[in-house]
């Protein structure tokens, strides 16, 4: 499985290797799709695979070092804006965007890495995605 | 042989067998196309995308006292002011006038919130005269409160429409969408085996079958007509185009749609269907086009110039797969490449606008009428224009420096010739980097002592063919005042400079 999370680091965890403590500890595979530091905290995002049982490990060891929220849904559609065309397809680097055999632009929240380079290209303003 | 007098007869009577085109590829890879022909009266088609050559003739009645509109706005939005007192032109691709809205509020998103039934500012001004005596009106207004709204679209519904890709190293902005470098995506448009144009095309006599002046057609939702052949219509490379008009006030939002080219513009996505009767066999088989049989040419759009080249060739069927693998050229290397491939029109609503028209002939509301004439043979031939190429320009051989050369002795060739930029070339006098009289002062500023340290590696250049207006957009864009002339092996054949440009616009005769 795969879960994305906000992970907030207080200050006095920062200088702490805890992700690669919790590769190393869980034997889960971590994506890190933003990090940023600053001296009161730091904030991460983090994709966390592998079976259920390892990313739940996982989110507990994390947050004994921080506060985690699961992000659920980052990309969005105004279904009554989008005209189904696929302008947005080729620009995903994760192929989180398909045509159907319908011709119906799909979806998959669960690829989305919040890049926002389908958002620029579409010519309708229908996709929206949320900051992460 | 059947007339459409007897299908509008079988319209009425609710005896009519329609079908939409794909539905009729079926039929005649079934029965042939002679059965087909007996038992299908009507094949629908549909299309929509991008019809940047989209506009709206609006009336708006008399003013009192009454005023000759010559500059005239709708939101912002400058409309023709050529036309008689009162009436305009709104073309889609006019981009709002206001300095505070960027280029995504266009002539496009004006007709669209006039279909949608929103109030929308109209600021106008004349000059008066003694029956005009009004100078300027400020009002707001809705499709409800204009007389006429006419939806006429010079060029609409092209038959077959190039697929995009880009062969230079960085990404570019363009009617046909984001391309992606080096032949990172493939953007194409067309509804294909559903196109109208496509279905009523005679591939031996390079002519319409049924499709002509005065065809009646669904356009943007409501009920419209062809008025002829549209500009550029192209038939004897299947590239043909028609010009329709409808009344703006019957059209629907869901088929007529206001959209925003990335950093290209506003333009028009505009629904067409247009019903085929099924006069006899021939006109059935021509309805049973598929994909696979369009040809579409990959057009390199890095190249920006008229005759771009063709990357290679495909067809609609490949392009929907969403992957192509195509022999492309990277570095002067041949190589196989995969490309994802995006639609930048839409199937789904082009299958949905095929059946629109299929339900609305299939309840008796829609009748086929009889074309007054045929479509003209058209012509796309290009612009009777100069372009001036980098190459025209270039007199002086190519003043270059070895990449081991001091600081000083670079200084020194740039105050001999006279020069502001020296490119800097390796053993084989392949272009490595540039410096210009502006690093060696910043050398000299900053105590740097080779001219490694301080010339341009990433330089921007330009070759012999490339016009001078492609050159001078460089310059701005990267805002440089010099560019290397390299051939294909990298090396350095001349420098154009922004005085050699500027040459060519404020020439003055020395002798």
């Amino acid at each position: 499985m795969k879960k994305r999370i906000y992970l907030w680091v207080p200050s006095e965890n920062v200088h702490k290797p805890i992700i690669s403590n919790a590769i190393l500890n869980t034997k889960i595979n971590i994506n890190i799709l933003k990090a940023k530091i600053e001296p009161q905290e730091a904030f991460l995002i983090l994709e966390l695979n592998g079976d259920e049982d390892k990313v739940n490990e996982a989110i507990e060891y994390l947050s004994k070092y921080g506060e985690i929220e699961e992000i659920s849904k980052v990309i969005k559609r105004d279904e009554e804006k989008c005209v189904d065309c696929g302008a947005c397809i080729t620009m995903c680097p994760v192929e989180a965007i398909k045509m159907d055999d319908d011709f119906s632009v799909v979806f998959d929240e669960n690829e989305c890495i919040g890049c926002k380079s389908c958002v620029k290209v579409c010519p309708f303003k229908a996709i929206e995605v949320d900051d992460i | 042989m059947k007339t459409i007098k007897e299908i509008n007869e079988k319209i009425r009577s609710g005896d009519v067998v329609v079908v939409t085109a794909e539905e009729m590829i079926g039929i005649v890879e079934d029965v042939g196309p002679e059965k087909a022909a007996e038992e299908v009266d009507v094949v629908t088609t549909g299309t929509f995308g991008a019809m940047c050559s989209s506009g709206v003739f609006l009336n708006f009645g008399h003013a009192d006292p009454p005023i000759k509109m010559l500059k005239i706005y709708l939101n912002g939005v400058e409309c023709y002011g050529g036309l008689a007192a009162v009436d305009t032109y709104i073309g889609a691709t006019q981009p709002n006038s206001d300095p505070d809205i960027d280029i995504d509020y266009g002539g496009a998103h004006v007709i669209e919130d006039l279909v949608a039934g929103k109030e929308v500012e109209l600021v106008a001004e004349g000059y008066t005269t003694d029956c005009y005596p009004r100078k300027k009106v400020r009002t707001t207004i809705t499709l409800d409160d204009i007389n006429q709204a006419i939806l006429v679209n010079p060029r609409n519904s092209y038959q077959t429409y190039n697929a995009a890709t880009n062969s230079r190293d960085e990404k570019i902005y363009t009617y046909m969408g984001t391309l992606l470098p080096e032949f990172g995506n493939v953007n194409y448009s067309g509804a294909g085996q559903l196109n109208p144009l496509q279905n009523d095309y005679n591939r031996k006599t390079k002519t319409y079958n049924t499709i002509g002046i005065g065809t009646r057609i669904f356009l943007g939702g409501g009920i419209g007509y062809i008025i002829g052949e549209g500009t550029q219509h192209n038939p004897d490379n299947a590239f043909g185009t028609l010009m329709v008009k409808g009344d703006l006030k019957q059209m629907d939002r869901k088929y007529l749609r206001a959209a925003t080219i990335p950093n290209y513009g506003s333009t028009l996505f505009v629904g067409v269907g247009v019903p085929i009767p099924v006069l006899n066999a021939e006109v059935a088989k021509c309805c049973a086009i598929r994909d696979r049989d369009i040809e579409v040419p990959i057009i390199d759009y890095g190249v920006p110039r008229r005759d771009r080249p063709v990357v290679a060739r495909t067809n609609y069927e490949e392009l929907r797969k969403g992957k192509i693998t195509i022999e492309v050229e990277i570095d002067g290397k041949k190589v196989e490449k995969t490309i994802k491939t995006s639609s930048v029109s839409s199937y789904k609503m082009s299958r949905e606008i095929a059946k629109e028209l299929k339900d609305w002939i299939l309840k008796g509301e829609f009748f086929l009428t009889e074309r007054v004439d045929v479509l003209g043979k058209g012509s796309a031939k290009p612009m009777k224009s100069d372009v001036k190429l980098v190459g025209e320009i270039l007199s002086k051989p190519p003043i270059v420096a070895p990449i081991g050369i001091t600081i000083e002795e670079a200084s020194r060739i740039l105050i001999k010739n006279n020069i502001n930029h020296l490119p800097i070339v390796d053993e084989f006098g392949r272009l490595v980097g540039i410096i210009t009289s502006w690093d060696i002062a910043r050398a000299i500023a900053q105590n740097k002592k080779s001219i490694e340290e301080i010339m341009t590696r990433n330089v921007i250049t330009t070759t012999v063919n490339e016009p001078v207006d492609v050159v001078a957009r460089k310059m701005d864009k990267y805002n440089i005042s010099g560019v290397p002339v390299v051939d294909k092996e990298n090396k350095v054949v001349g420098m154009v400079t922004s005085e050699d440009l500027s040459k060519l616009v404020g020439y003055t005769n020395k002798w």
